[in-house]
Formats: C-alpha cells, sequence, structure tokens
C-alpha cells in the first residue's frame, strides 16, 4: 500500500466546472442552436474557423457556444479537436481566380476589368447602435432585379494582370518553394520560406496581426509603409481532392475566403524603383482585416523581413494559441521556482552584510599587485 | 478493420484518445532523436492539445506519444499531486489512454512533472516527461532564433558564459535561480525546464531517462541515462543549491529536500508532498535519498570567492616555430559590388580614374592587393576614403566575401589553407585566438551594456576559459597595460569614454595573444590629443609582442607611427609600396606625395 495523493484538486475541479456548466448551459434564456449562431454571428464563425484552421461553420459555432463567445479559446477548442483527427486526403491546389465573388472591390483603380462589387458589408452603414427589444420586423423583400450575373461578374479579372500587362510589377515568382511548408506538422522557424510566413499569418490571431500591422507603421522601429490595396476579394473557392479510385479532381464541396492584394511602392536602394511590389493575403471565411494587414506584411517581410525582427515576429509572434497560453500560465503555480527566486535575493543580502570587500572592489583585488 | 472512409470517421467518434496515431509516431521519432543527442532541442510538428500552450501541451504530448494502458502515471505540479492543475493533467492522461493513475514514484513508470525533480531517487523503471515553458537557455543573452540556434551548432557559448561572469562581478555570488543552464554531454547547454537548482545534480548520471516536452516552441530535447550534466559554472566558483540555515519541513522534519514557504507565518514544508506524507509514515528509503541530496552544494560564502588569491599569471602558449616566415599572407584580394565579377575589372583603376566598371556599372572596391605580414612586424594599408583599403580588410576578416583572391595565415595548417575557403565556423572561431579585429567604431567589437572586464572575458570564455579568478586576472592585467584604471573595470563600456573605450576594444583583440592583429582606422574617431594617446599605446604594444599588425588608415602620420611597410592604395589597387619611414620622406607617386603632404600640414 503507497502512498494515495491528497484528492483535493480534483474535487476544486469539478466543481469549477459545474459552475460554468451551469451559467451557461442552464442559463435562463433561450437556447442559442448551432444554426443560430452561423447566422447570426457569422463573423465571429469565420474569425474562428481561419484562427482555429478548420473550414467547418458548425464545430466553429459549438465552439464559440462552449467558450462563452470567446474567440481564442473557441480556437483552441476547434484546434484541438483537429489534432484528434487523422488525415483522410490532401485537397488539390486551388486557383484563387476560380473563386465566385461574393465582394470585390479595388481601391487602387476607378474602373478596373470586372465589378466594384460592394456585396455584405457594413462599411458604408453609421455606427449607430440598434437595440431592438425582439427580432425585428422582416422588411417587404422589393422584387429585385434577378439577372443571372455575367461569367465577368462572377470571376471578375484580376487588377494585378492588368498591372503585369502594363509592365509595373517585379517578378517575384520563385522556384525555391514550390510546395506550400505545412506548419502545422514542421515548425516554421526563420529563415523560413514565404509560405510558411503566409500560412503562420493565415492562422494569426486577427488582432495580433493587426497590431503588428500598426505598430510597423507607426511604431519607433517599423518601415512598412502604408500601402495601396489592389484587389480584397470575399468569395467561394471550390475544395478539391483527387479520388481514391480513379485518380481524377473531383469537387467535393466549396469554402469562402477573404483575398487582398496590396500594392508597394518600392523606393529602396537596392529596389526597382520603376517598379511596384506586391503582397498577398488569403484567409478563410471573411475577414478583410486580417487578409489586409497579411498582405501588408508579406510585401514588408519580402523586403525587411531578413534585415531586422520582422520575418521572426510574423513566424513565432502573431499565434493566438501561443501568445495567450503562455501568458495565461502565468496563472499556474510557480510557488517553486519563487523559491528559488527568494533564496537569491536573500544570499545576496548576505554578501552585501557580511563582506568587507563587496563584489563592485573585487578589481582592486588585483589592483593591488601591479 | 475499416474498409471505408464511413468507418474511419465513426470509429474515430468513439476514440477517446487526443492525438491521432500518426502524430504520436513523429512524436516518438522526435524522442529517439531528442535521446540519440542529448541536450538537443529537435523540432517536432506541436499539435495543439487540450491544454493551453504554457500549460503542458507539450510534456502532456510527450506523454501520450511513450505511454500505453500497461503503464502507470504520476503527475505532480511543483512537487505536488493534488494540486489543480497536475489533477486536471493526470485525470486526463488516465483517460485516453487506459494507464493507471498513481500518486507513489515507485509505482509509477512515467511522471509528468512540472517545475520538480521528485524526492524519490528514480530507477531504470521511470520516465520522467518535464513540461517546459521555454526551451532556449540562450533567449536571456540572445532573442534572435536564428542567431541562437547558430550559436547551438557551433558551441559558440561565450555569451552565457559572460552574463555567470557579469552576475559574479555585479552581485558576489551567481543569481541565477530556477531553469539554470546546463551543459548536456559536454555538448550543448540545455534550459532544464524551470526545475530548482536543488535538482540540478539528480539530472547527472541518472538512472532513468529524462524527456523535455516544450509545445509552444515545438521542441522536444532528452537527458538519457548515464549522461554527463554539469550547470554552468566557473571552475573555482562553486555552484549552488537553494539553503536556508536551519531550515526543516514543519511537516516531517526532513531537512535534505527541497522546501518551500509553509504559509504566512514563516517555516518550510516538503515541496514534494508524496515524499513528505511517506517520510512521516515512515516509508521512505532516507539513507538513499539523504546519498543523492546535493548536501556539497549548499552555499558557502567563504568558498565563493577564496581562490582568488593564488592565480598565477597567464603565460601564452609558445608559438610554433618552423612555418613560413609570415603570419599573414593575402594574394590578388578583389570585391567587386555588382554585376560581373572579375569580368567588370577593365576600365577602372588610378589610369582610368574610376571604379566603376564601363561595361557592368559594377564598383570594384578592390582588385589584386597582396601583401604579406612577418610576426613582429606591422604593415601599413593607406588610401584616401573610397580608395579600398577598408574593404582589403573586411575581406581579410571575412565580414564580406571576396571576389577573388586567398588569405593563409601561418597558424592554420601551416598556411597551406586558404582561410576565406574554410566553413562559417571555422571563420569565425580564428576571430577568437587567430586574428583578431579592432574597428574604428568600438561598438562593433565590444557589447556596450557589458563591463569592461565582461568584454575581455567574452574573448577569454570564447577561447575555453574557465576560470572566474583566471579571467579577472587577466583583465585586469590588460586593462592596466591599455592604461584604463582598474577602477572602471567592473562598470559598464557605455559608461566611458570614446578613447577610453578603444582601450578596452583593444585590450579584449589582445586577450588572447593572437598571432596576427588587424586595426582599422584605430584612432580616427577620437579627439587629436586622445587619438595622440591612443597611438602611443599601440606603438609600445606593437613594439613589446610578436604579433603581425595590419594597420588601415587614411592618415599617413599614423602609419608612419606605427608600421614597417607600407601599402598604398588608390581607386582600388595598390599603387606603391615599401618601408614606411622611405615612403613617408620620398614618396614617388603623385598620389603617395599627396598623402604625405596632407599628414605633415
Amino acid at each position: 500500500m503507497g502512498y494515495s495523493g491528497a484528492r483535493g484538486g480534483l474535487e476544486a475541479i469539478l466543481a469549477a466546472e459545474d459552475l460554468v456548466r451551469r451559467a451557461r448551459d442552464q442559463a435562463d434564456a433561450p437556447w442559442a442552436p448551432t444554426g443560430q449562431i452561423t447566422a447570426r454571428f457569422r463573423l465571429a464563425v469565420d474569425r474562428v474557423m481561419g484562427e482555429g484552421g478548420i473550414y467547418h461553420e458548425p464545430t466553429a459555432a459549438a465552439a464559440l457556444r462552449q467558450a462563452e463567445g470567446d474567440p481564442l479559446e473557441a480556437s483552441h477548442l476547434v484546434r484541438a479537436h483537429r489534432t484528434t483527427l487523422p488525415r483522410l486526403a490532401v485537397s488539390e491546389p486551388t486557383d484563387p481566380d476560380e473563386m465566385i465573388v461574393l465582394r470585390r472591390i479595388v481601391p487602387a483603380y476607378r474602373a478596373p476589368e470586372g465589378p466594384q462589387l460592394l456585396g455584405r458589408t457594413t462599411d458604408y452603414t453609421g455606427r449607430l447602435l440598434e437595440q431592438p427589444a425582439d427580432r425585428p420586423e422582416p422588411q417587404p423583400r422589393e422584387p429585385r432585379d434577378v439577372r443571372e450575373r455575367t461569367e465577368g461578374q462572377r470571376r471578375p479579372g484580376r487588377f494585378l494582370d492588368l498591372l503585369r500587362k502594363l509592365d509595373l510589377v517585379t517578378d517575384q515568382r520563385r522556384r525555391d518553394d514550390p510546395e506550400p511548408v505545412d506548419i502545422t506538422r514542421k515548425p516554421p522557424r526563420p529563415p523560413a520560406a514565404r509560405s510558411a510566413v503566409l500560412s503562420s499569418m493565415a492562422r494569426a490571431e486577427t488582432g495580433g496581426l493587426v497590431a503588428m500591422w500598426y505598430r510597423s507603421i507607426l511604431g519607433p522601429d517599423g518601415h512598412v509603409h502604408e500601402v495601396t490595396m489592389g484587389e480584397i476579394r470575399h468569395g467561394r473557392l471550390p475544395l478539391r481532392v483527387r479520388h481514391p479510385h480513379t485518380g481524377n479532381p473531383v469537387d467535393v464541396g466549396e469554402f469562402r475566403v477573404t483575398e487582398a492584394e496590396a500594392i508597394e511602392n518600392l523606393d529602396g536602394p537596392d529596389e526597382d524603383r520603376t517598379k511596384l511590389d506586391v503582397g498577398y493575403g488569403l484567409c478563410f471565411g471573411h475577414n478583410e482585416r486580417k487578409a489586409i494587414a497579411m498582405a501588408s506584411m508579406d510585401i514588408a517581410n519580402r523586403r525587411f523581413g531578413r534585415s531586422g525582427p520582422l520575418e521572426q515576429l510574423l513566424l513565432l509572434t502573431v499565434d493566438g494559441l501561443d501568445s495567450a497560453g503562455f501568458l495565461e500560465h502565468l496563472k499556474l503555480p510557480h510557488y517553486v521556482t519563487f523559491r528559488s527566486i527568494v533564496e537569491r535575493k536573500q544570499a545576496m543580502r548576505v554578501v552585501a552584510e557580511t563582506s568587507a570587500v563587496p563584489a563592485v572592489r573585487l578589481a582592486d583585488q588585483f589592483a593591488k599587485e601591479f | 478493420m475499416p474498409t471505408s472512409t464511413m468507418d474511419l470517421v465513426a470509429e474515430l467518434e468513439q476514440d477517446t484518445s487526443l492525438l491521432d496515431e500518426g502524430a504520436k509516431r513523429e512524436i516518438r521519432r522526435a524522442i529517439l532523436t531528442a535521446v540519440c543527442v542529448p541536450g538537443y532541442q529537435v523540432p517536432f510538428g506541436s499539435r495543439e492539445m487540450p491544454v493551453a500552450r504554457g500549460w503542458g501541451s507539450g510534456g502532456l504530448q510527450v506523454t501520450l506519444g511513450v505511454i500505453g494502458p500497461t503503464d502507470t502515471i504520476k503527475v505532480i505540479d511543483q512537487g505536488d499531486d493534488a494540486g489543480v492543475n497536475a489533477t486536471n493533467l493526470r485525470r486526463m492522461i488516465a483517460f485516453s489512454t487506459g494507464a493507471e493513475p498513481t500518486a507513489d514514484s515507485r509505482e509509477a513508470t512515467v511522471i509528468q512533472t512540472r517545475h520538480r525533480v521528485p524526492e524519490e531517487v528514480l530507477s531504470k523503471q521511470h520516465i520522467l516527461v518535464f513540461q517546459v515553458p521555454v526551451p532556449e537557455p540562450l533567449r536571456g543573452v540572445e532573442k534572435s532564433v536564428a542567431e541562437a540556434a547558430r550559436m547551438h551548432a557551433e558551441a559558440d557559448y561565450a555569451k552565457i558564459w559572460v552574463s555567470l561572469y557579469e552576475d559574479l562581478v555585479r552581485n558576489g555570488l551567481i543569481t541565477k535561480s530556477g531553469g539554470y543552464p546546463l551543459l548536456v554531454n559536454g555538448r550543448y547547454v540545455m534550459a532544464p525546464s524551470p526545475i530548482p537548482r536543488w535538482d540540478v545534480p539528480r539530472l547527472h548520471q541518472a538512472e532513468h531517462l529524462n524527456l523535455f516536452g516544450a509545445g509552444r516552441e515545438k521542441k522536444i530535447y532528452a537527458i538519457p541515462p548515464h549522461t554527463d550534466v554539469a550547470p554552468l559554472a566557473f571552475d573555482d566558483v562553486p555552484f549552488e543549491v537553494e539553503h536556508a540555515p536551519g531550515a526543516r519541513c514543519q511537516l516531517c522534519g526532513s531537512d535534505d529536500v527541497f522546501l518551500v514557504d509553509a504559509g504566512t507565518d514563516g517555516g518550510y514544508v516538503c515541496s514534494d508532498t508524496e515524499w513528505c506524507t511517506r517520510v512521516r509514515e515512515k516509508d521512505a528509503d532516507l539513507s538513499n535519498h539523504r546519498d543523492h541530496a546535493p548536501l556539497d552544494l549548499l552555499p558557502d560564502p567563504a568558498a565563493r570567492m577564496a581562490q582568488g588569491a593564488d592565480v598565477q599569471p597567464w603565460v601564452p602558449p609558445a608559438r610554433v616555430t618552423g612555418g613560413p616566415e609570415w603570419a599573414l599572407r593575402v594574394t590578388g584580394i578583389g570585391k567587386v559590388h555588382g554585376a560581373g565579377g572579375a569580368d567588370a575589372v577593365a576600365g577602372t583603376g588610378p589610369e582610368y580614374g574610376t571604379a566603376i566598371s564601363p561595361a557592368t556599372r559594377a564598383v570594384v572596391a578592390a582588385w589584386d592587393v597582396s601583401f604579406d605580414v612577418a610576426p613582429g612586424e606591422a604593415l601599413g594599408l593607406i588610401g584616401e576614403s573610397g580608395s579600398g583599403k577598408s574593404t582589403v580588410l573586411s575581406c581579410v576578416i571575412g565580414d564580406q566575401p571576396a571576389t577573388a583572391g586567398q588569405v593563409y595565415l601561418a597558424g592554420v595548417d601551416d598556411g597551406r589553407t586558404d582561410v576565406l575557403r574554410l566553413p562559417d565556423m571555422a571563420r569565425r572561431k580564428l576571430r577568437i585566438d587567430g586574428m583578431a579585429v579592432v574597428h574604428q567604431d568600438p561598438a562593433e567589437g565590444l557589447n556596450l551594456g557589458v563591463t569592461a572586464g565582461g568584454n575581455i572575458a567574452e574573448q577569454l570564455t570564447a577561447a575555453g576559459w574557465r576560470g572566474f579568478h583566471a579571467i579577472r586576472r587577466r583583465a585586469a592585467e590588460l586593462l592596466e597595460r591599455v592604461e584604463v584604471p582598474l577602477s572602471r573595470m567592473d562598470d559598464p563600456v557605455r559608461t566611458f569614454s570614446g578613447g577610453m573605450r578603444q582601450r578596452v576594444q583593444i585590450a579584449k583583440a589582445l586577450a588572447t595573444d593572437p598571432p596576427v592583429l588587424l586595426l582599422d582606422e584605430p584612432t580616427t574617431g577620437l579627439d587629436a590629443s586622445v587619438a595622440a594617446g591612443v597611438l602611443d599605446l599601440l606603438r609600445g604594444l606593437l613594439a613589446e609582442r610578436d604579433v603581425a599588425a595590419v594597420v588601415v588608415s587614411h592618415d599617413f602620420a599614423v602609419i608612419e607611427a606605427l608600421t614597417d611597410r607600407t601599402v598604398v592604395m588608390q581607386l582600388g589597387r595598390v599603387v606603391e609600396h615599401g618601408l614606411t619611414d622611405q615612403l613617408f620622406h620620398d614618396p614617388h607617386h603623385p598620389y603617395t606625395q599627396r598623402l604625405v603632404a596632407a599628414a605633415r600640414r
């Protein structure tokens, strides 16, 4: 019969879990079904899908409900869920030009090829707080012009192609990064391929990435330009895998992404100053803030990533699970290491009190000999 | 056997495991690598766990990778089985793997821990899995992960030794508390999660396997059984464990355990609650435990600095004789910035009045520059700014790659190997005791935040010095020689004047008595009177040493004061060379005449 340990810890944990469950699940309020969350909290769901790295709206919605609306906690639930899943297949590369756009704007050009399509956005709606007591009355739907969109409207040409035609863009296509680095399998460390940095940003915590972009604009050590946005798109792309028997690519679904292209005005001494360069951003769901920050940081990383700390910052400091996990670990008991710190403080005092020759005068010992 | 995707998915949904099997295999591969290379941080594709990164996600992955249903698992946090974090992890591991949970170390096969090694002496039945928040022992001295990786690869640990030196100088003892840096198997410096110093000796030549998992930073490392583990400590300043005189556990009375504060009324208790309980229940092997307790490492202020008095002055090792008569030989160095390489050279140089290639617009900064320097001789390299002299020097040092040419050192393979072709690591090592450099800007050669003595300690620890008092004595000798008052030895160089900084830089360069010394405009940034003093110092130093020196300067007065022979450069080419006296008194080339006239003005 050996030592059996105390059990107080488990009781406390179970009690804490019970408090959470009772307040959250048994609250005196109508239950929020998954469908309600995906329909009413679309942007939160999209953000969790991006930061969590799984494209599945019901999973993200369930995570948000369990996390009481905390997107970072919800992303953690989604990622830990993903850890338990095996890989059944690897999808085929998708050309973003296949995107059927739901929204598409080109700030850099008045009349680009294809539409400036506002789509579903509150960009131009006054930020006036509405506090309806009940569900708003459904608006009578005016019969709208339901003309089928043309192919050019559904899949508009890319603004960048125009710039390429005008020979205004440097050619940054590279052969040394043919297969995207899978950062979930291979930890990216500087120096890393561009695809690794892009992947890190695509999964980054949105606020963290935006803060890094803003710090690079306004911070004392940043040298990121305010770019001109060439293209901001939200739309649907096909998910395609190879059929296990025939080997042919098959569309098995579709997913929404936000895509951004940031046009940079090259002005460095070693750069082709007669040209422009382009940074790229792409993330799951509708999250324009993240895609624009990503595109801006992509071009900044190409220009300054290795000459300063930027590449390391993008690879290692923008993941929400990393930063929040490390911050929250400060809540764990640290009394062993703290005791070790205090012991040294006490030892230093003994040195200061008892030593007639304090450390700072050690040099004098030798001075006498010369 | 699942036959379809639907079967696979159905099977998954019943599975309680927290990690898929593919991930476990990957983790086991990383563990095997870690065991083969003790102390080396193996990167792995860390997965997200149901606990936050920083909450033991790395330790949990390692445990799940090695554990099976026949294992017995114990989890402790701060040495305590009952803490909420330990309890949570234990129930998670037991539930998802079927392993039997226990609080008794003697029954456990796998022990996952945060911040402690159990007091029970572990044996070969045990795998001890540490949760690691920060796996990088160099983070405190180097923030760039790429640079830290290079330092590990080259075993370039001078910076962390300097941090220990500075700690001793500033505080009179090493104040590093938990997570003390360890040298594992004589090769890699390792961060032992943060365990207290008390636990460090228990990792040395242990019977059990130690695995370290850092989930957030995606690293796994190991200390296999029977591996040497030594805390980084100077040979003459003993490593110390935590100790409070007279302290005993209030509960079990032990005085040979790691104790933590009992409460607000003072006193101490065991941090290891299992051990404490078993001592009280007389169910513990006390004598075996005491044999393994680090009682020989209790802090002893008297022993700390005791060995300072009898340090003998350092005598540099005798130079090997019989090689080539030169110490440094440079042949045909060329540097072209821009396109074309050697093809860009045509049409440049003094006879064309330009360094810019008419063919490719490349800048031919230097071309076909050759010289050699004998021990005890000083060679001057003079020219106006833009003449290419500093380019030649930085190519010789290896700071920029030369387009053409070779550099030989008598001390490297008897002068038969072109040191420019050596791997980066070998070339960097040359800077320690083969070929020292004094830069124009002291900030390039010194760490301004470190004391004068600490800067010299960097060079000495890089060269393998491990005696604190020997380092201090050598640093004091050198500072004395360069006329820096010893009262300033323990002040950060940032607080020094420009002339004093340059003297410290010279002392650092001479620390290991290198056979070759390269000086790049050593007095250029200084006031005239201060420069004169440094010049006097350098003249004396070069005269009394058997060093081969190259002095780069735009100022013929400096060259005349310090050197025996001189090479004159203009627009990237050597235009004249000869004995310094002759050139100075009877310059032939009009360009040399101009330089001499400028110096005499």
